[in-house]
């Protein structure tokens, strides 16, 4: 299996544990991953707020005309980079006219898209190409008894509704978890906004929504949240000092990202964890299943 | 969330203003909505919202210009599309919120910070073809000005100093991609497009 | 023919578990003498069935009774012909899925209900069905619109022959007023063409449809089969014999003359719905005042709908027509400014994607309280209080206003030649309190020849009534099926799904009619009320609490029953002092034996006993359900089906009470404006006869509440051991009836 990769900004800064962890985890699952040549910022959630759909998407389609010329399905673990590409992938496979003017941009550029690709989403990838059995069986250090909350985010399954889960519901994040031998806790709010990048703007939704969320994941005896999101995982890890300080909150709940899980799950080399990255510690939590810093 | 606004003068219904947002990208679908709330009821930032999209399209009908682009609904979305999921009539809610950030801005309603953030991040991405957080965060506060930024600075520190701590914030500008000039002439002619068409 | 009883329990299911099957098998031979009685393991497989065939073929056995699950299953297992009459001992649900096992109460329980049914069979006889005289399976239909158009196509497609009559020049009612009609097909989102003479030519064109316009039926005689209807066409008249009649008179708008708060009168600017479709027909819509044609147009929806001073129903069809008509508007003009102000957008059904098809037009939709129509030399200007906005708005320089001005069922008005007095003959000297009569409207269509009124009886707003859940197309009087906006307000896609619906209802009617069998609720019934006259006082009791008009009155004012009209439901039987009225297998002595046949302990065995009679059509299931739900409930309890509360004679009562059982509950379904009634009026009528029952309780010495009536759907099967375990604590507190043991 081989596959293109789109990593994105924030797997670049902020989510570079996220990265980490991913390389790893493909590379023991055998799976051979291409980062797209000299690829672009996807325009995240603001370029179309500022220059208007149709732009934004042309620019995030230099990425799919780059990727087509090795011709492999791009998997894409951000939830906003996702929306983006495999939006724009859409448009390009079901609208002719759309296709016709944007490869007239790109055009300028020599580049061309003709729309052949998929666009993968991390998670729909691995339960639907690597498989649960798979993943099972890789599982060298079952996490038994680790009560996780699933915190899948808002975009990753409202994209396109109804395509691989419940837009409001989700349940197949919950079934990656349940394979690495945690068990999934009830969480209610698993597809709720962190509050995206009101966290610059206006701290305080993210403060609200990260109390929430933090709260619902403990009801069910959650011990630790994992995320295929970077935005979520930033705005719970390091925003969750001022979350427990403004809601007098005193218990605190690592924040890992899903890959980072697998890698531990995997007994993946330590530093294929990227635990030093987590800004919320996990080690006490994990310190039963041998995990030290 | 605040009333609308209750005036004992009788409104007059000025069917000219909705045309304005009908022509923009997503406007068309606006048309459909059927004032039903389902919007309302299921956005994660209603709270802070001036008014919910329901109320916001109703300002819209009746032809509230100038309510319409100060009210901060459209900058409160977060994008996080249970609206458009859920909406009844299939309007692409969120996609609408962006049509209207980016009229809103083009028509200089720039003064609120998400504006600003906005526009900064997209200046980021024209500055090396990717986003990096720290010259973001520069361009924002600088734009916000100084009395914004120590107040920010001064509660983002801890902040701050923990990511740094933990090398999730770092400090080197990375190099630019190597194609952004043909990125930025790509997005130039697609916006030309844009014009283009929006002139028929 | 001689009785042959064969009694036939199945140990299967449980029951062999539960119950002492022999010592039930001695009170069929013992107590009853029942010839044959046998037991099988599994009288629902064919082995057991067989066993009974068997019997039936070489025994002469001729009443089977059959001891095992409820008569509301396995009916096709156990079916042997016309000839023999079937009981069922209900063992299962009613008693071995409810009651304790291999409990003695519980065996009294299983031996009572085998009592009550083999006491049953001592009246029984098979029905010998009515058959009349030159039954017509013809089909009348009474209104040319598109309701009356589609009914009789549909009729004759399926091979009846139809009279269609109507009472202008030509067919289309309000098709030949319309310009478009709203879709009635997908996509449902352009207004199509009216297909007049597409409709009529295929009518004209039928030969097994005979068309009378510019007709007016004189008079409606007969009964199902059997209708004579005499239908004047200028000065000549004709008869014309039919099986069952679809009335499909349509509605007409509201008066706007009314609605002048609404500026109608004051400016020629604002119109109706019809006279926005003249206006369109016309091929230019332009304001009446000038003959400009309209930039800027506005419909107030609810114009007299929905409004306590007007019409306080929704006219249903009002808010599909504005839709239809304001894209009229953006045909003509689409840069027009089109306003629809309303209160509720109600396009039911497929309409919502005429709503939204309006809306991407450009329609703009304001749900507002208009407040003032004001004209200023032609421009209307609209006031109103925006109900989303919160605020007061206003719209001006309107061009035309559109009232949706909804509809009034024809049936809602009286001819004044006829008298007006819109009242069905008041209850005549009786000492029975007896229900208000059900308001008959002299609207001068069908004219029947009934004692109890010449048209149908409404229920509210003069719309013929009909069992609006179950059965909306039958009105009260049988063979006589509404359809379209005269049974309720409707759309045009809806009035063509009633009028199919209603026109199978009448080849039901005729096919069931022919053949001596009763229409719905209890299709196929063969039984019907027979009256032994020389013993009936004329009291009249019969001829008004019908509630289905079946009962005549001849020359010598002797009731005069019409067992085509009736629909079996007993309501005469209970209502009859003298108690003439009986059914070959339903009869007042009949259900006296049955209650007689339960054994009630003596007063020191502290056992007491409560009789139940419940109504088939939704007690009955219930309790079936509370039993397949496993729902325990009183041991104490016995009960028998009734064909429907309104059949209850209160001598079963007197006789329950004389013979020592301790309390009456009597579950029938909900009455009033909203009754589920399967006979509509039989359970308020029951009601009304217990009222009386206190007085003769009162005078044996006992407490009146011992006997209670209770409402029960099939729905609150779940509430069973509740209902039933209160009215057994009730009885338990006022102690043994005294009456036990004389
Ligand atoms: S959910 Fe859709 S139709 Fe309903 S109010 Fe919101 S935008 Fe309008
Ligand atoms: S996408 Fe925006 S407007 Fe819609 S629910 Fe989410 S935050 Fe609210
Ligand atoms: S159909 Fe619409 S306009 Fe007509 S009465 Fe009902 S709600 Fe009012
Ligand atoms: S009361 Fe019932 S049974 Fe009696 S005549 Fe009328 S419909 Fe028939």
């Amino acid at each position: 299996m081989r596959y293109s990769f789109y990593p994105g900004c924030s797997m670049e800064g902020a989510a570079v544990p996220y990265l980490k962890s991913f390389e790893a985890v493909t590379k023991a699952l055998g799976i051979g991953i291409e980062e797209i040549h000299d690829w672009n910022c996807c325009g995240a959630t603001v370029a179309s707020g500022v220059v208007g759909h149709y732009p934004a998407q042309v620019m995030t389609a230099r990425n799919l005309a780059l990727a087509e010329q090795k011709g492999l399905d791009i998997i894409v673990p951000c939830s906003s980079c996702y929306m983006n590409l495999a939006i724009t992938n859409k448009k390009f496979i079901e609208d002719d006219h759309f296709q016709l003017m944007a490869n007239e941009a790109l055009g300028v550029a020599g580049l061309r898209y003709n729309g052949t690709l998929k666009v993968r989403q991390m998670i729909e990838w691995i339960i639907n190409d690597i498989g649960l059995d798979r993943i099972k069986s890789m599982v060298k250090r079952p996490l038994t008894g680790l009560r996780v909350a699933g915190y899948v985010g808002c975009q990753t399954p409202r994209v396109f509704p109804w395509t691989f889960d419940d837009p409001e519901q989700p349940v197949f994040f919950d079934k990656i978890i349940e394979a690495l031998g945690a068990t999934p806790v009830k969480f209610p709010l698993k597809a709720r906004c962190c509050g995206s990048s009101h966290s610059i703007t206006k701290p305080e939704i993210t403060i609200d929504a990260g109390y929430k969320l933090i709260k619902s994941a403990l009801e069910d005896g959650g011990q630790l949240m994992v995320t295929p999101c970077p935005m979520c995982q930033l705005n719970l890890d390091a925003y969750q000092g001022m979350i427990k300080k403004g809601y007098q909150l005193d218990i605190s709940i690592p924040v890992l990202f899903i890959t980072q899980l697998m890698s531990i799950a995997f007994d993946l080399p330590p530093d294929t964890w990227a635990l030093k990255y987590n800004i919320v510690s996990p080690f006490d939590t994990l310190s039963k299943y041998g995990i030290k810093p | 969330m605040t009333d609308l606004n209750v005036s004992s003068e009788p409104v007059k219904y000025n069917p000219d203003f909705a045309k304005e947002i009908y022509a923009l990208e997503s406007g068309e679908h606006v048309k459909l909505c059927m004032q039903c709330g389902m919007c309302a009821l299921s956005c994660a930032t209603r709270e802070e919202m001036d008014y919910s999209p329901r109320k916001l399209f109703l300002l819209m009908r009746v032809g509230k210009r100038e309510e319409f682009f100060k009210a901060n609904t459209m900058w409160m979305c977060s994008t996080c599309l249970m609206c458009k999921v859920r909406c009844p009539r299939g309007i692409p809610l969120a996609d609408v919120m962006h049509d209207l950030k980016s009229h809103a801005i083009k028509l200089g309603y720039t003064e609120r910070p998400q504006a600003t953030f906005y526009q900064s991040f997209w200046q980021e991405i024209l500055n090396k073809g990717r986003v990096f957080e720290g010259g973001l965060m520069a361009r924002y506060y600088l734009k916000r000005g100084w009395s914004e930024m120590t107040k920010g600075l001064f509660e983002m520190r801890d902040l701050g100093m923990t990511m740094l701590k933990h090398n999730r914030m770092p400090l080197k500008s990375p190099k630019s991609i190597k194609g952004l000039k043909s990125m930025k002439q790509i997005i130039e002619r697609a916006q030309a497009q844009m014009h283009r068409e929006e002139g028929r | 023919m001689s009785k042959k009883i064969g009694v036939y329990i199945c140990s299967g299911c449980g029951i062999g578990d539960a119950l002492d099957v022999s010592a039930l098998s001695k009170v069929a031979t013992k107590e009853y003498k029942a010839p044959v009685c046998k037991t099988d393991a599994f009288l629902c497989g064919k082995d057991g069935v067989d066993i009974i065939k068997k019997d039936v073929a070489e025994e002469g056995v001729n009443y089977v009774v059959i001891a095992g699950c409820s008569g509301r299953v396995n009916y096709d297992v156990f079916d042997f012909g016309p000839s023999v009459v079937l009981e069922r001992v209900n063992l299962r649900e009613r008693v071995v899925w409810t009651q304790e096992p291999d409990d003695e109460d519980t065996q009294a329980m299983a031996e009572d209900y085998m009592r009550i049914t083999l006491a049953k069979l001592k009246n029984l006889e098979a029905p010998v069905p009515f058959i009349g005289e030159e039954v017509s399976k013809r089909i009348m239909v009474v209104g040319g619109g598109l309701a009356g158009m589609t009914s009789a196509t549909e009729a004759a497609a399926a091979g009846y022959e139809v009279v269609l009559v109507e009472k202008e020049e030509s067919l289309g009612g309000w098709l030949k007023k319309s310009y478009k009609i709203a879709p009635l097909s997908p996509p449902y989102t352009n207004p199509e063409e009216t297909d007049l003479a597409g409709r009529i030519k295929k009518i004209e064109d039928n030969p097994n449809i005979k068309v009378y316009t510019l007709a007016s039926i004189e008079q409606t005689a007969g009964s199902p089969g059997m209708f004579d209807v005499t239908i004047k066409q200028g000065d000549a008249a004709a008869t014309e014999r039919v099986g069952a009649i679809v009335l499909a008179a349509g509605a007409v708008p509201y008066d706007p003359g009314k609605l002048e708060h609404l500026g109608f009168g004051a400016s020629p600017n604002v119109i109706t719905q019809a006279q926005l479709e003249e206006l369109a027909q016309k091929g230019c819509i332009a304001r009446p005042s000038d003959g400009k044609a309209v930039q800027k147009v506005a419909f107030i929806q609810c114009a007299g709908s929905r409004d306590q001073e007007h019409l306080s129903y929704c006219s249903a069809a009002c808010c599909v027509e504005s839709i239809k008509q304001s894209l009229y508007v953006k045909e003509q003009n689409p840069e027009a400014a089109v306003y629809v102000f309303y209160k509720d957008i109600r396009s039911s059904g497929q309409y919502e994607h005429f709503y939204k098809k309006a809306q991407s037009e450009g329609v703009i939709f304001i749900k507002a309280d208009v407040t003032g129509v004001s004209d200023d030399g032609g421009n209307i200007t609209i006031e109103a209080d925006d109900l989303l906005m919160g605020s007061p708005t206003m719209a001006d320089e309107i061009d035309l206003v559109v009232l949706a001005n909804g509809m009034v069922p024809a049936t809602a008005f009286e001819d004044p030649a006829l008298g007006g007095e819109a009242q069905a003959e008041v209850a005549a000297g009786s000492d029975q309190a007896a229900p208000a009569p059900a308001p008959i409207i002299k609207s001068n269509i069908l004219n029947l020849q009934y004692r109890q009124g010449p048209e149908l009886p409404s229920l509210k707003y003069g719309f013929p009534d009909s069992h609006f859940i179950c059965f909306p197309y039958e009105t009260r009087r049988t063979g006589i099926y509404a359809a379209g906006s005269v049974r309720r307000p409707m759309d045009m896609a809806q009035a063509v799904e009633d009028a199919t619906g209603a026109a199978l209802k009448a080849i039901q009617c005729v096919e069931m009619s022919a053949r001596g069998m009763a229409v719905h609720p209890r299709s196929g019934d063969l039984s019907y009320p027979e009256f032994q006259m020389n013993r009936c006082t004329q009291c009249k009791r019969c001829t008004e609490e019908c509630p289905f008009g079946a009962i005549n009155e001849d020359e010598k004012s002797n009731p005069l029953p019409n067992p085509t009209r009736c629909r079996r439901c007993g309501t005469c039987m209970g209502a009859c002092p003298e108690r003439i009225i009986s059914f070959k297998n339903y009869s007042v002595p009949m259900v006296g034996n049955m209650l007689k046949a339960i054994e009630v302990p003596e007063e020191d065995e502290e056992k007491p006993r409560v009789l139940i009679f419940a109504c088939e059509n939704d007690a009955i299931p219930a309790l079936d359900m509370a039993g397949i739900n496993r729902l325990a409930y009183s041991k104490w309890i016995r009960i028998i089906p009734v064909r429907c509360l309104g059949s209850l004679n209160l001598i079963w009562v007197n006789d329950a009470m004389s013979k020592g059982i301790d309390g009456v509950l009597l579950m029938g379904c909900k009455h009033g404006d909203d009754y589920q009634c399967h006979f509509m009026k039989g359970s308020e009528l029951a009601g009304i006869r217990l009222s009386k029952v206190s007085e003769t309780l009162d005078r044996m010495g006992l407490e009146s509440d011992r006997v209670y009536m209770t409402e029960v759907s099939i729905m609150d099967y779940d509430k069973i051991p509740k209902i039933v375990g209160d009215f057994v604590d009730k009885i338990e507190k006022f102690g043994p009836n005294p009456m036990k043991g004389f």
